[in-house]
Formats: C-alpha cells, structure tokens, sequence
C-alpha cells in the first residue's frame, strides 16, 4: 500500500486546492444559517427600486415554468425561478441569482410588470448556494443554466471531499511520528460523533 | 525559525482536526447528498414514514402563559426536544415538538381536557436529512433561539465542524505554499477554484 502514497498524496493535494475555496462556500454559509439573527442585524437586506413596465404576448398555453420563462426572457432577467404562483388575476414568481431574488408580478388583465428586487448580499449568496438544489421544488429546479452548473458543482465537492477524508486518513497512516495521537484524536471524534447521534436520535 | 514551527504546528493540527472531524464530514456529505438527490429512491423516506395519532386526557392548570403550558405539557407527556409552530389561543394550544427523524404535532383543547399526538417517525434517511438542517433556526423568527438542548449543543457542532473546514483550507494552502515549488499545478487548481468560488458568489449577480 505504501507505493501508492506518492500519488495519493499529489492528489489529496491538488484536490484540496481545487474545492478548497467551494468548501469555504458551504462552510460560512453553515454559520450563517446557524446565525441568521446575527447577520440580519449586521447585514440588513437592501430593498432595490422598483420598476413597473409592460409585457405583450405572455405564452399561457403552456406549462407555468415555460411561462415564468418566456417572461424572463422577455424582461431580461436572468436566475432560477424559484416557484409560480399564478390565478385568474395574476402570475407571480421570484428569480433568484445568489445574493438577489427578483420578485416578478403579472396583471394578467393589463400585462402591467411590477418588478421588486432584494440585493442580499454576499453572505446571503453562500446561504441560498449552500441550500441548492435541495430538496424543495424538485419538479422545477435547475431551470437555469447557472443551477444546473452548481448542482453538478456541489455534487462534485460533495464527492471529491469523501475522497479528501477517506485519503487523509490513508495518508495519515503512513506518519509514524502521528500515528500514536492520530488514533486518539480519531476515537475522540468518534466517541463524540457516536455520542451526540445517540442522544440526538435516541 | 518561528516560522518553522508555525509550519511544524500547522501541519499537525491540519492532520488531527481532519481525523477528528473526518466522522462528521462523511455524516454532512451523504445528508447533503441526500437532500439534493430526493429523486434517489433507495433513499425515500417519507413514504416509509411511521404515523401514529394518540389521544389521551391531560390536565392543564389554568392562569399559564404558553411557555408554561407547553412545559407542563411536556413534564406529563415526559417527552423532550425542539418546540416549533406555537399557536395559543383561548380554548387550545398547538405547537411541534421534533427531534432528527421525529415530528410530533401536538393539538391541546382546554375545554375538552385532551390532547392530540399525531407523530412522524422516519427511517434512517430520514433521520441523516433531518441532522444535515436540524438548527433550531425559525423562518418566521430568526431572532428566536433554539429552546432544546440537545439542539444548542447540535448547532455549535455544526460550528464548530464549520471552523475546522474553513482552518483545513487555510492551513492546506499554506501547507501548498510551502513546497509550491514542486507542485506549480497547485497555482492553477487553487486559482480553478476560486474562480468558481467568486463567480457564484460575487459576480453572478452584476
């Protein structure tokens, strides 16, 4: 096993490297959704001008994701949406880029367009990337091209940090000089680990 | 030679946090996985959710507000965890009560002297997906803490999982920095993700 531990250690290396600063992404925005209370009394969101304008030939014959997409397109506005929401009266639905959620509202009777937009910072950008795609609005999500860019992103850092752990400990194996109080700190880790799962699942 | 050892200490600690976390971050990784990945059948656990509906007669002192009423309605009941959705009014009190892979809804009628369990219970996956969320964070109320123990203790796990990563990037760069030399590819990778890292969360939207 030990002639492997060259190019273990090579890639465990560049690997590291590589999803170092996507781990950053999933390991601040842990905190913040831990801490909202916190980062919305330091960062409060930004409430943008609204605008009001007109749109003609809305596609209602078709789904209301190809709807909320014709619309975008039609106004320029680029991110996921989210969900729609849509009656007699009206269509509404948010578009979201990481730290913006556009919020998009149809009179189905005038075409008018009021458009609000929330500017929610960066922190808030690590929030909504670390809950993406997740499991809500399964049917519709990864409607743009940025979403389906990030799930293939998150599944890969996903993957490639089990490889990071999984040849941490082979590489650890092989230091001598660490071996002694590797073994102690992992039975740390698992007594704590075994110990808040039985207390928490009971 | 402070340099030195900084480096020495830095390697070591990058070495024991990474083992001693290394439980917790498969745990996070498969329950991420799972939460982005719900079409993955072996893993559904919602249509293999246990349901039970008891009721059963309780007796609630009058003159309570709702913090009391629903502790002594957890001292009877001798259940314990996070409580949620509290809704009071003057004849009833609901609220959820839920630990990872367990939802308990609690209906309680004054007048009548009952109350209603309808509790959840989930398989495996269900739990591993409920561990990945459970903070005690309330959409409606960010400002309220969680207000079971063993969900503070469980959210500054999280923390504290989420520190040693971000030490784990940090110490794995200067670590690189080190012997750069004989590994240059390290300039690109690290520059690869970055450039990733930046565009999703700075530039995206501009």
């Amino acid at each position: 096993m030990k002639k492997y531990y060259p190019s273990v250690r090579t890639i465990h290396l560049y690997v590291g490297l590589f999803i170092s600063p996507i781990v950053l992404i999933f390991s601040i925005s842990a905190l913040v959704l831990n801490h909202t209370d916190y980062i919305n009394r330091t960062n409060p969101i930004k409430k943008l001008p609204d605008i009001k304008t007109s749109i003609d030939k809305i596609p209602y014959d078709t789904t209301d994701l190809q709807t909320a997409k014709g619309i975008i397109k039609k106004l320029r506005i680029k991110g996921e949406i989210d969900y729609v929401s849509q009656n007699d009266s009206q269509i509404s639905f948010p578009v979201i880029l990481p730290g913006l959620t556009t919020k998009i509202k149809i009179n189905k009777q005038t075409n008018e367009v009021l458009i609000t937009r929330i500017e929610e910072g960066s922190l808030r950008a690590t929030n909504f990337l670390h809950k993406m795609p997740g499991p809500h609005n399964v049917k519709i999500r990864g409607n743009s091209l940025f979403m389906q860019n990030w799930r293939m992103i998150a599944d890969m850092v996903v993957y490639l940090l089990l490889f990071l752990s999984a040849s941490g400990v082979f590489l650890w194996y092989f230091l001598k000089a660490e071996r002694k109080l590797g073994w102690i700190v992992i039975i740390l880790g698992a007594i704590s680990f075994t110990g808040l799962l039985l207390f928490l699942l009971r | 030679m402070l340099i030195k050892k900084i480096t020495y200490t830095n390697r070591r600690l990058h070495i024991h946090i990474g083992l001693f976390l290394v439980l917790f971050i498969w745990l996070f990784s498969v329950s991420g996985l799972l939460l982005n990945h719900s079409d993955w059948k072996f893993a559904s656990f919602w249509e293999e959710r246990k349901q039970n509906i008891k009721v059963t007669p309780i007796n609630i002192p009058p003159g309570l507000d709702s913090i009391q009423i629903i502790k002594n309605m957890l001292l009877q009941l001798k259940i314990s965890g996070e409580v949620n959705n509290v809704k009071l009014t003057a004849d009833s009190i609901d609220f959820s009560i839920s630990y990872p892979g367990h939802v308990n809804n609690i209906h309680a009628d004054f007048k009548k002297s009952i109350y209603i369990q309808n509790e959840f219970s989930y398989n495996i996956w269900g739990k591993l997906r409920n561990l990945h969320t459970f903070n005690g964070a309330n959409r409606n109320n960010p400002s309220l803490q969680p207000n079971w123990l063993l969900t503070r203790v469980w959210r500054f796990s999280m923390d504290a999982i989420a520190i040693g990563l971000i030490f784990l990037s940090f110490s794995s760069w200067m670590m690189w920095y080190k012997i750069r030399k004989d590994y240059s590819w390290g300039y690109l990778t690290l520059i690869a993700g970055f450039a990733i890292a930046i565009y999703f969360v700075f530039l995206l939207r501009w």
